[in-house]
């Protein structure tokens, strides 16, 4: 026991610390004004990428060794006042020790990737400074033991994310679905936040108070049903989000617009699938309710459906991959709610790493379509689309359905977006009037935009 | 057409007014079609085929041309202007370029006065190497109030100047100006006038008249330019504004942008992207188009007129609009004229505003137009008449779009028709050049020029009137212009200086030459030729079109389908295939083998997106995928042979033949069809042989060598195969080519012909992969006995020309150490070529810029940089017509021209006219790239491929007299347009001397030389160790003194 302590408390902080010096010293300097220089980016990601990586596989060797299943790290309080206190804290065990891992390793392979892909383009220092933050955010979700350390990884991970879509800020389109994803994110966040609260009010934010002290995946929720309740609908909510469950997946395809392996990582292996993360590191409490547990089958398997269908119509590789990836997140959410939570683990870490591959692949695939046709001596055979009995009306309909992509966005538009938006002008329009009146002026005055005259310039 | 024109007849009949719509029709056809020629051009990207950008533009002089093209695509006709100055800082442009270019322009005129005792050369030249900031007035009243504009003057003024102007404004001030002060020149205050006056009073009021001597230098360089800025003021105040040359606004939507409004083709392209995608789609998707078959227009009205579609607010009504074209079976042109008369545009209008409709989503609009032209190009192409089909759609989507943008974001609920008329209304008229922003250039110009205020201030009203119109017309296109030919010129005056003086050198024809070799011309075997030529001097090279004249369908023994090989412009008419040798059982397991593995790669690939057997892969096998993750990505050299080590193993490459002999008579691509009769092969034999000249001399080995380029990861690979065979491999024709002239009876013939080959020779094929630098050779196993033996020292050679070729070439890749090895730079370049993340595995025709056709004595041991194409011919073989030369020239001058416009073009403006950075790219359709999740589809050549070049206009040089390639051109329509309108510029070498002579509008002129002299260096190594950019040409003396 007391060399796992010893192996913990050495090697442990590591797994954190590693990301933490790749963002500072990527990061501060750019800040200054003095950017790294690619060769310095490439050998600094390797060494912390590779440290990390170390530094997780011996805990989890030591871990086996020792056959401990759950070990703490404590950093502190954040915040303390009476009454109430946030609190730092990490923890190593079956669940947070594999998504590490995984992290570590697709990073790494993605930053060995990207820093011969992204050679000479203008943004790369900007790339990495994100894919650091990311990774920064990835590692402290994954092993994070409060709901605070979790929400900070989730953020990061969020606003890194956002920044990648928009890498190419030239041009409009990247920003605009930049801006869309920011906004579903911002939702899923506002829903985590919430949970957290609730979750302190309750019981502090420590996973093992909500969980139980028994190690992951068992656990004994202490927590009435009314409380629990509310908080798994909450994290429900903020997994949708972030894992582009319904009816938020019209982020998903919108999100490959930056460069090939930022798509890769972000949108086919890891962020899409930290939704799903969340709900295995809760699934003890899902498991106490069955009416939630029941909710999240329905609601993945909903997912995966739509996906496919959607992706049956995509005609660019990187939307038809994403909706693919889409397909197998809704399947591991159905998983956790049937209550598999190692299916859901596995499943997880393969899909991770499958579409991670097919996504860096993607530019090849004229090549490959040509070696298939080679290999077959034929053209490759077209299928007739789904539900071939069905009548041709019906299928017409679906086709178009699938093709404007579920409506998914549309409807979020007319049903949230604009109901929203109508509702902040009519509160500015009240504000208005308000101070108009009490300032004694009628309306309120518009600055003037007139052009500047000669005399003003001498 | 067929089901669009039935559509259109019933409804002829029906309508009372039958002949003037059908008259109508026909000019909206008409129309398209016009402004469809403004179109990409570009076909399906498995198949890349350089090609001039601005074809279309090719009846008009070059400049006219791309500054024409620039106004209609919104693209850049030149580099920006800070390119070029920061060129001009480094040297690559000079001064007296600049100015022998001016001189050029403007003849007599340059010398001409401008102000004073400037000259119109001085002002330009001023204009041209220091930056005239322009702005509106907002950016120059923060400029003015923000920088130091107008308190020091601007540091590029030569300090003369600086001097002299602080120095001659307090002369005039203390003189004329101060309060009390006498004014010396009578007649200058009686022009000026009293109001000019008093400001002047007033400025020197603000800064202390009573301290007026005690001024500080600061204080006195203030004033000065305040003083200047005064003046300029008043002098520019009253003149005539000049006409609006910015682009116009045409479509509705540009109207409304131009007034504030968000950007209509936002919401028209979310639809239409997807549904030409889809439409287009040649198998990437796994449910097809339902209704495609019946066409563009028809398959959309169909699918989105059904009801419950979503709920987006600007397509409310749509689908009732379809319902009705489809009731009342109103056919595309009749909905274009409807959707024309509802936007209020009048058949004046027409020709500008479809084309700027057409241009709106041009890379999509381009590739309906090209598969309804070459429906040979696709495996599902498109019907006829699509492009039509898809102006109606896009016209009805414009109109829901345009009208809900107006009326949500214009409070604009009225009629389409009237729209246009109400913006321009109700908006101030657009910018025309502001007083602030003309006064600002002659105050920019003025301290760099020497003008003083004083100096100004005497300028007459109609000399100011001059000077801003000299000023105005030296705009900013202008002098991009400019320095593009001064950019120009220094590379060609560098040019024919090599190629004079490295031609002033005695040097001989080898003996007896070990080894002949004939490459493609592309200028990527420039350097493995030089190398191989240093490496033993008793080789001699060829170059002659990658297609060796043997135009054919090919298809490999394990490919599916047969591709042409052959430069676009011919149709084959011939079908050869590749054909495994050995018993027939082990044929057939083979085939089994791939189609077994091809069936289940494809489940993989299908399944792995649905939902159980993905679920399978991802969730089964899904963590396997980190070991080829990690080694492709991460050992990209081991990975490739690893694969290539699993394949032998599993699919162990057979031995092959070429099957290509015919016996039926007519050719086909069926069983017994399949090749050429001995006369078409003797035909083909002949053309090459005459062509290089090679006939007589002969060495014992011949060696043929096609090239082709392997790359992981890249959709663009095909533009960096060889050209001359369609963007495909050329090594099949350099294969085929030995195996024609080793047959016996072709050689027979070929005697009898003039052409006589000693039975000692042998010719061997090869292909040259120019990514990796390695080359396969084709049919060793049937050399004969001796030979085999002298081939394995020709191999040998070649190896090691292959690993100098691949140094030379690492100099250019920033990952790779100027110190490589050649050894290292081979495995260097082998990595390259497997790593999926490598996104410049070669760089392509990048830097291309010469065109030299003549004997390669004339150039051999000239160190060209990888910049030629070099295309064989011996002028002393050609009869007086020089038929030869103009098939040569025919072949290779548009297929050159084309590749280094393509260049040219992505160059200058890689957003526009290239498809930008490769970083984002999203294939589609398999037919080509987006930017991302949905975008246009992108061509030209990506951002990674045109990094380096310099965009100059090819120079051709042809080893021959003047006035027979003039000859020449005159009778080749193709080359007269692009040798007279300066798309390429013409030189000949003389075949005799090492004069040259350059063609300019329409005559040849003796070329006289600014060098005598070359550098020399003892190796290609030697003269490119430790360089990245360009270099300079230079001779290599190790081949001299072998020669």
């Amino acid at each position: 026991m007391s060399e796992t302590k010893i192996v913990l408390s050495t090697i442990g902080p590591l797994v954190i610390l590693a990301p933490i010096v790749f963002v500072s010293s990527l990061g501060i300097p750019s800040l200054l004004g003095r950017k790294l220089g690619e060769r310095a980016t490439g050998r600094l990601s390797f060494v912390t990428v590779t440290t990390g990586l170390i530094a997780a596989v011996t805990v989890l060797v030591g871990m086996l060794l020792d056959g401990t299943r759950h070990g703490v790290m404590e950093f502190g309080e954040w915040v303390a006042i009476p009454g109430y206190h946030f609190h730092l804290q990490i923890v190593f065990d079956r669940l947070s020790i594999p998504f590490a891992i995984l992290t570590y390793l697709l990073c790494g392979v993605i930053s060995a990737f990207a820093f011969r892909y992204l050679h000479r383009e203008p943004g790369f220092n900007r790339f990495f400074v994100f894919f650091a933050i990311f990774m920064l955010g990835m590692v402290s979700a994954s092993l994070a033991g409060t709901i605070e350390t979790l929400f900070v990884g989730w953020e990061l991970v969020g606003l890194s994310s956002v920044m990648l879509v928009a890498f190419f800020q030239e041009r409009p389109a990247p920003v605009r679905n930049a801006l869309r994803l920011w906004v579903v994110y911002r939702w899923s966040d506002a829903a985590l936040l919430l949970a957290a609260i609730v979750l302190h009010h309750r019981s502090g934010g420590e996973f093992h108070a909500l969980l139980g002290d028994r190690p992951w995946p068992e656990g004994h929720p202490s927590v009435s049903a009314a409380w629990g309740g509310s908080v798994a609908l909450l994290l429900i909510i903020a997994a949708a989000g972030k894992s582009a469950l319904l009816p938020f997946s019209g982020w998903l395809p919108r999100a490959m617009e930056g460069p090939t392996p930022s798509s890769a990582i972000f949108y086919g292996a890891l962020s899409v699938h930290l939704g799903a993360f969340l709900l295995l590191r809760v699934s003890p409490l899902l498991d106490s309710l069955p009416v939630f547990a029941a909710l999240l089958v329905v609601w993945g398997l909903a997912t995966a459906i739509h996906a496919a269908l959607m992706a049956r119509v995509q005609t660019d590789v990187k939307s038809a991959l994403s909706f693919a990836s889409l397909v197998q997140v809704g399947l591991i959410v159905a998983e956790i709610g049937l209550g598999f939570p190692y299916l859901a683990l596995v499943h997880l870490l393969g899909n991770a790493c499958f579409r991670t591959l097919q996504f860096l692949r993607a530019p090849s695939l004229l090549q490959d379509f040509r070696r298939l046709e080679n290999a077959m001596g034929e053209r490759l055979p077209r299928p007739d689309g789904p539900f071939p009995q069905a009548s041709f009306g019906f299928r017409l309909w679906l086709y178009r359905w699938a093709l404007e992509r579920g409506y998914l966005d549309a409807l979020l538009q007319t049903l949230i977006v604009e109901p929203f938006l109508a509702g902040v002008r009519t509160f500015d329009s009240w504000e208005r009037r308000w101070t108009a009146f009490l300032s004694g002026r009628t309306a309120p005055t518009q600055p003037t935009t007139a052009a500047p005259e000669i005399e003003d310039i001498v | 057409m067929a089901p669009a024109q039935s559509r259109q007849k019933v409804e002829g009949i029906a309508s009372p007014r039958e002949s003037s719509r059908e008259a109508i029709w026909k000019e909206l056809a008409h129309v398209i079609e016009h402004a469809a020629h403004q179109l990409p051009a570009q076909g399906p990207i498995p198949v890349f085929i350089h090609h001039n950008t601005l074809h279309a533009f090719e009846d008009l002089p070059f400049t006219e041309a791309v500054e024409q093209a620039s106004r209609l695509y919104g693209c850049e006709p030149y580099w920006t202007e800070e390119r070029y100055r920061s060129e001009l800082l480094r040297g690559r442009i000079r001064l007296a370029d600049l100015e022998a270019v001016i001189f050029e322009d403007l003849g007599e005129r340059a010398n001409e006065k401008v102000v004073d005792r400037c000259s119109r050369l001085d002002l330009r030249l001023a204009m041209l190497q220091h930056p005239l900031r322009l702005g509106t007035p907002e950016e120059l009243s923060w400029y003015v109030m923000e920088t130091d504009a107008l308190r020091e003057i601007r540091e590029e003024a030569p300090d003369a100047h600086r001097n002299r102007l602080i120095a001659e404004t307090r002369r005039w001030v203390m003189r004329d100006l101060r309060p009390g002060a006498s004014p010396s020149r009578k007649g200058a205050e009686g022009e000026d006038g009293p109001a000019w006056r008093t400001k002047m009073t007033d400025l020197i009021e603000r800064f202390g008249s009573s301290t007026i001597e005690e001024w500080s230098e600061e204080t006195w360089e203030a004033f000065t330019l305040q003083a200047l800025w005064q003046v300029c003021l008043d002098g520019v105040g009253d003149l005539p504004a000049t006409p609006d040359d910015s682009t116009p606004l045409i479509r509705h939507r540009d109207w409304l942008r131009w007034a504030g409004a968000p950007d209509a083709d936002v919401l028209v392209h979310s639809v239409l992207i997807p549904f030409c995608a889809a439409f287009l789609d040649q198998g990437l998707s796994s449910w097809p188009l339902p209704n495609r078959e019946e066409g563009f227009y028809a398959s959309f009205c169909k699918l989105y007129a059904q009801p419950l579609g979503p709920p987006v607010s600007w397509r409310r009504g749509l689908a009732e609009e379809l319902r009705r074209h489809m009731e009342e079976r109103v056919g595309p042109l009749e909905s274009i004229r409807q959707s024309l008369e509802d936007l209020g545009v009048e058949p004046a209008e027409w020709d500008e505003y479809l084309s700027a409709t057409l241009l709106a989503l041009r890379g999509w609009a381009g590739m309906l137009w090209f598969l309804e032209n070459r429906p040979d190009r696709a495996v599902h192409p498109v019907p006829p008449g699509s492009l039509k089909e898809y102006v109606a759609v896009r016209f009805i989507l414009d109109r829901w779009a345009v009208r809900w943008v107006a009326r949500e974001h214009h409070g604009y609920g009225g009629p389409l028709a009237g729209l246009r008329d109400q913006l321009r209304a109700t908006n101030p008229s657009r910018s025309v050049p502001s007083i602030a922003s003309r006064a600002f250039q002659v105050f920019q110009l003025a301290p760099i020029l020497g003008w003083t205020p004083e100096q100004l201030s005497r300028l007459s009203r109609r000399e100011w009137h001059n000077l801003v119109g000299e000023i105005e017309a030296f705009h900013g296109v202008e002098r991009r212009r400019l320095f593009h030919l001064a950019y120009e010129r220094r590379f060609y005056t560098q040019v024919l200086d090599a190629i004079t003086c490295h031609n002033r050198r005695e040097r001989s024809r080898p003996s007896l030459p070990r080894c002949q070799a004939l490459f493609c011309i592309d200028e990527r075997e420039e350097s493995l030729r030089r190398h191989v030529e240093e490496v033993a001097s008793d080789v001699q090279t060829f170059g002659i079109a990658g297609f060796f004249f043997v135009p054919m369908y090919y298809r490999g023994w394990s490919d599916a389908h047969f591709v042409p090989l052959c430069p676009i412009v011919l149709k084959p008419k011939n079908w050869v295939v590749e054909q495994l040798q050995g018993d027939e059982q082990t044929q057939t397991r083979l085939q089994r083998k791939r189609q077994v593995w091809g069936r289940v790669t494809h489940q993989i690939h299908v399944g792995s997106r649905t939902f159980a057997l993905g679920a399978i892969v991802s969730g089964l096998l899904g963590v396997s995928a980190v070991v080829p993750l990690i080694f492709q990505t991460l050992f990209p050299r081991w990975a490739g042979s690893i694969r290539g080590l699993l394949g032998r193993w599993f699919l162990r490459p057979p031995a092959t033949r070429l099957q290509l002999e015919r016996r039926a008579p007519s050719a086909g691509p069926h069983e017994g069809h399949i090749g050429f009769d001995v006369d078409e092969m003797t035909e083909m034999a002949e053309r090459v042989l005459r062509d290089t000249g090679l006939t007589a001399g002969w060495a014992r080995i011949v060696v043929i060598l096609g090239h082709g380029s392997t790359s992981a990861n890249n959709p663009h690979k095909s533009a960096y195969d060889c050209g001359a065979c369609g963007g495909a491999e050329g090594g099949p024709n350099a294969r085929a080519l030995a195996q024609i002239l080793n047959d016996p009876r072709v050689r027979e013939r070929l005697a009898g012909r003039g052409l006589p080959i000693p039975p000692t020779t042998w010719f061997v094929g090869g292909m040259h992969n120019t990514a990796s630098d390695t080359i396969t050779w084709f049919d060793e196993e049937h050399l004969p006995s001796p030979i085999a033996t002298e081939f394995e020292e020709i191999r040998q050679l070649f190896e090691q020309a292959l690993a100098r070729n691949a140094q030379e070439r690492c100099r250019r890749f920033e990952t790779a150490s100027l110190t490589i090895t050649p050894e290292e730079a081979r495995k260097h370049v082998e990595s390259r070529a497997e790593d999926l993340a490598q996104v410049r595995t070669e760089l392509g025709h990048a830097t291309n810029a010469i065109l030299i056709v003549g004997r390669r004595e004339r150039t051999r041991g000239l160190f060209l940089d990888r910049r030629a194409f070099l295309n064989s011919y011996d002028p002393t073989q050609d009869d007086a017509e020089g038929t030869i030369l103009s098939r040569i020239l025919q072949a290779a001058l548009p297929v050159c021209a084309g590749i280094n416009l393509e260049y040219y073009f992505s160059c200058v403006d890689n957003v526009g006219y290239g498809c930008g950075s490769k970083l984002p790219h999203n294939i589609t359709s398999l037919l080509g790239v987006m930017d991302g999740a949905a975008s246009d589809l992108r061509t030209g050549l990506p951002w990674q491929m045109i990094e380096i070049h310099e965009p100059v206009r090819l120079l051709c040089l042809v080893e021959t007299e003047p006035a027979k390639l003039l000859r020449i051109i005159d009778r080749q329509p193709v080359l007269a347009r692009l040798v007279r309108h300066g798309w390429v510029q013409l030189a000949t070498l003389d075949p005799r001397s090492p004069a040259l002579s350059i063609y300019r509008n329409g005559e040849f002129r003796p070329y006289i030389p600014t060098k005598d002299q070359l550098p020399t260096a003892p190796s290609s190594a030697a003269w490119y160790r430790g360089w990245r950019d360009h270099l300079e040409f230079a001779t290599i003396a190790a081949d001299l003194s072998g020669g």
